[in-house]
């Protein structure tokens, strides 16, 4: 990537040693709308909101939750080109490494190769740190559930429960105070909701919220359907 | 010198707050460079894209001058902003187009092409050695499986499926204009998306306009061609737009 002419970093230390283009990277996330994940122990929920700038776009054929490979999913906070990067390059290496072990790569291995692509940007010639913190969500190669955090520095974290994107610290204490360690999946996903309700501007409906949730039971990560959204959402009011 | 943050007005850097300014001056100039609205709309089975012609010498072939182009026979693309990087987008587009023909054996879904020249957008506003193109397209076609489709994609790489969208001076107001009537829109005969395309651009730019002064654009149904309208046809709607205002 990047032409010969640019064949130098543009990501360099400051004086003081910081890497400025990553760290206005993460302002660029948090200008970004939330999005939050919970791991319970018997699987992980990821939601986003869905709010879009105008009711002449067509909600249905859009989605910031996607699936990467049968049991790993992904949403982000940031910019939404650059996600589509990262999105499309971890379906190819799954889909590569399932060419080669004929196993679904774990959601682990997922994260470090998708980790390690966004590294690369904040160091190779002619090109800028990626604008978008992503939520991972997915079930590893020991049937335990796992949330990951991947920066545009390329760092990644393991959560119980985090959030991304604008209000993150608000988001977050909410999330502290609610999280037990033996929380289940359908209860991850009341709390999930509650979460997003608290920063929403405007009435939250099953048409403008996203949630992707996989259950260690079936080790598949799926999109919720409107309508699902819907029926979490009568028992949570 | 990156970190000196001056820059980040010249290449497609981050500034301090995160923004890409690149990014944000592409699309100041897609919008303000020609200085033309254009608008796309779809309805029931079929879908339309409006947006006003300007010869800016007497002595131009008229017929040289335009914003909307064929991608393929079915899908239809009009390209607001600077014009040569309008064409070199459209160039790239109907390359993609064609090679997935080639590859797949069937012609390349409205969605697919616009995610395509969507990536492809974005790597410019990444990587530091070309600048963001100063176009924003309206990609129409009716899809096979989904119907009618309208698609937006502009110089960030984003893209987003419309029910009817604007694009260049007079975006804003286009859009609020189509936001009023988008619920009755969905049930649009061909003829009706026609109408309220150009009832939309005459409202916007407060003035009435001839045939010539427009250029009109539509697919309909899921066998229909891109077709450009005549000048006679465009006259006929504009008539009829005049009788029943009257």
């Amino acid at each position: 990537m990047g032409d010969s002419a640019y064949s130098f970093s543009l990501t360099t230390f400051s004086r003081t040693g910081k890497l400025l283009q990553i760290e206005y990277a993460l302002n660029a996330v948090a200008n970004g709308r939330t999005s939050l994940g919970i791991c319970a122990k018997d699987g992980v929920v990821i939601a986003t909101d869905k709010k879009l700038s105008s009711t002449l776009v067509d909600l249905d054929q859009v989605s910031k939750i996607q699936k990467i490979n049968e049991g790993s999913g992904f949403v982000y906070s940031g910019l939404g080109p650059d996600y589509r990067v990262l999105v499309r390059k971890a379906r190819k290496s799954s889909q590569s490494y399932h060419l080669q072990y004929r196993e679904h790569k774990p959601v682990s291995q997922l994260v470090k190769s998708t980790a390690s692509v966004m590294q690369e940007y904040t160091q190779s010639g002619g090109v800028r740190p990626f604008g978008v913190s992503l939520l991972v969500a997915g079930v590893d190669a020991d049937k335990s559930p796992r949330l990951y955090q991947v920066d545009p520095s390329g760092a990644y974290f393991a959560w119980k429960a985090t959030a991304v994107g604008k209000n993150y610290i608000n988001a977050k204490n909410f999330l502290e105070k609610r999280y037990q360690d033996d929380m289940e999946l359908e209860d991850a996903i009341h709390t999930a909701l509650l979460t997003l309700r608290e920063g929403f501007e405007g009435e939250m409906t099953k048409d403008n919220i996203e949630v992707g949730v996989v259950s260690q039971a079936d080790g598949k990560f799926r999109a919720l359907t409107p309508d699902q959204i819907q029926d979490y959402l009568d028992e949570t009011s | 010198m990156s970190r000196d943050s001056n820059y980040d007005h010249h290449i497609s850097i981050f500034s301090p707050q995160g923004r890409l300014y690149q990014m944000e001056y592409a699309f100041k100039a897609a919008s303000s460079a020609s200085g033309l609205t254009g608008i796309s709309l779809r309805g029931k089975d079929s879908c339309v894209v409006v947006t006003q012609k300007k010869v800016p010498d007497r002595l131009m072939d008229p017929q040289s001058v335009s914003h909307i182009f064929t991608i393929t026979p079915q899908i239809g693309c009009l390209a607001t902003g600077m014009i040569a990087d309008c064409k070199a987008q459209i160039q790239r587009m109907r390359y993609e187009a064609a090679d997935f023909q080639f590859k797949y054996g069937y012609g390349i879904p409205v969605h697919v092409l616009a995610k395509r020249i969507a990536d492809i957008a974005q790597v410019n506003t990444q990587s530091a050695s070309m600048r963001p193109l100063a176009t924003v397209c309206m990609l129409v076609g009716v899809d096979d499986e989904r119907g009618p489709q309208v698609f937006k994609v502009d110089c960030a790489g984003h893209y987003l499926p419309f029910f009817g969208t604007a694009s260049g001076a007079k975006e804003q107001e286009a859009m609020n204009y189509l936001e009023k009537k988008v619920e009755e829109m969905k049930d649009y005969d061909a003829d009706q998306t026609v109408r309220t395309a150009i009832m939309c651009l005459g409202s916007v730019l407060g003035s009435d306009f001839r045939g010539s002064e427009v250029e009109v654009a539509m697919v309909e149904g899921k066998t229909g061609r891109f077709t450009v309208l005549t000048e006679e046809e465009i006259d006929a709607h504009l008539s009829f737009i005049a009788d029943s205002d009257a």
